[in-house]
């Protein structure tokens, strides 16, 4: 690091609590937006038989709340567990390759913070510290990942997600059967909105296509939850296969 | 109020989810995956995700038909919060004219 380098670090370099406000400053619309994200969640969990301490602390450990949604729309009484376990796995493998990609700006620091900081990395969290990092290594702030930064901006967001899943799981059953008003809707719409964030083109989408096609049909044509496995399955069969004339 | 087989199912979900978690800086940190794994990796997501709510694509009732096209459009075009309440919205009111 050149001397104007480290000068430009000691005037920026704001201390771990200024550090910690700037991450929490940045998640915040974001956080507005997980509220009613995380009622539904917690609601829907309810009338699948999840009590209101479970649900927080499945949204506590797990912490991922696309699988969470897939786990839920799949929880019978008793759970498959082995299904849901292996649907959560396909559901959070992207995190291999958010934690490849985090990785390089995390030389740093030990793996005693390191361990804890990647047990908070979620989508959102993801994404804002290494926007940040990159741009704090553009203008030659080091080191470019900032700890409390990422904390500011992951800490609260874990916090309200298990908050107010938990408050939805307590509400849920007060407001009733949730398909009589279209609340139901919700799910495939959340859905949606998550791929439509996966979007990359047509031609990255065609094993969506393949799962959708597949999925439908297994549903239409076989009982209980298999159409799940058979649609992800064949999707990335397709992928796989397709990968090779990109 | 926790269910023992509950109770295993959420604490293996959270596992193999920490393992994805750490799994991308333990071991694809000094590794580069083929363009096939990582197009495989990229599009698995997407998959899981679409076959979740594919029943919605073959309901056999036409208002929620309708309303999964009205949701669909929305979701391209509307973040999170806005779609939510358009499909809702939706759904209820097509429930009661159609359904």
């Amino acid at each position: 690091m050149s001397i104007s380098q480290a000068t430009l670090s000691d005037r920026t370099e704001g201390g771990i609590g200024s550090e910690f406000w700037r991450g929490m400053r940045s998640c915040t619309p974001v956080l507005l937006g997980i509220v009613p994200y995380a009622l539904v969640l917690g609601a829907q969990a309810a009338q699948k038989g999840l009590s209101p301490v479970e649900v927080p602390l499945m949204t506590g450990l797990n912490f991922a709340g696309g699988s969470e949604f897939a786990a839920i729309q799949l929880w019978t009484s008793p759970p498959h567990v082995l299904l849901i376990v292996a649907i959560t796995f396909l559901v959070n493998s992207r995190h291999l390759l958010m934690g490849a990609a985090l990785a390089p700006f995390l030389r740093h620091l030990p793996r005693r913070k390191v361990f804890p900081a990647l047990f908070l990395m979620c989508d959102e969290s993801w994404a804002l510290g290494l926007a940040d990092a990159r741009k704090r290594a553009a203008a030659g702030i080091g080191p470019a990942f900032s700890l409390p930064y990422y904390a500011g901006a992951s800490i609260p967001f874990y916090l309200a997600w298990v908050v107010f899943t938990g408050l939805g799981a307590a509400l849920g059953p007060v407001l009733g059967d949730v398909e009589a008003y279209g609340f139901d809707m919700a799910f495939p719409a959340v859905f949606l909105v998550l791929l439509a964030g996966m979007w990359k083109g047509v031609a990255a989408a065609r094993p969506w296509l393949v799962s959708l096609v597949v999925a439908a049909l297994v549903y239409l044509l076989v009982p209980g939850a298999w159409y799940v496995a058979a649609g992800a399955l064949s999707g990335l069969v397709a992928a796989y296969f397709l990968a090779g004339d990109a | 109020m926790i269910d023992p087989v509950n109770l295993l199912a959420i604490v293996l979900m959270a596992s193999v989810t920490y393992l994805t978690r750490i799994g991308g800086y333990v071991i694809l940190r000094n590794r580069t995956l083929s363009p096939r794994a990582t197009a495989v990796m990229e599009a698995a997501p997407g998959c899981v995700l679409i076959s979740v709510i594919a029943p919605d694509f073959v309901s056999d009732n036409p208002a929620d038909l309708a309303a999964l096209a009205i949701t669909v459009l929305a979701a391209t075009r509307l973040s999170m919060l806005p779609t939510v309440i358009v499909a809702i919205a939706s759904a209820g009111v097509l429930r009661h004219l159609i359904g």
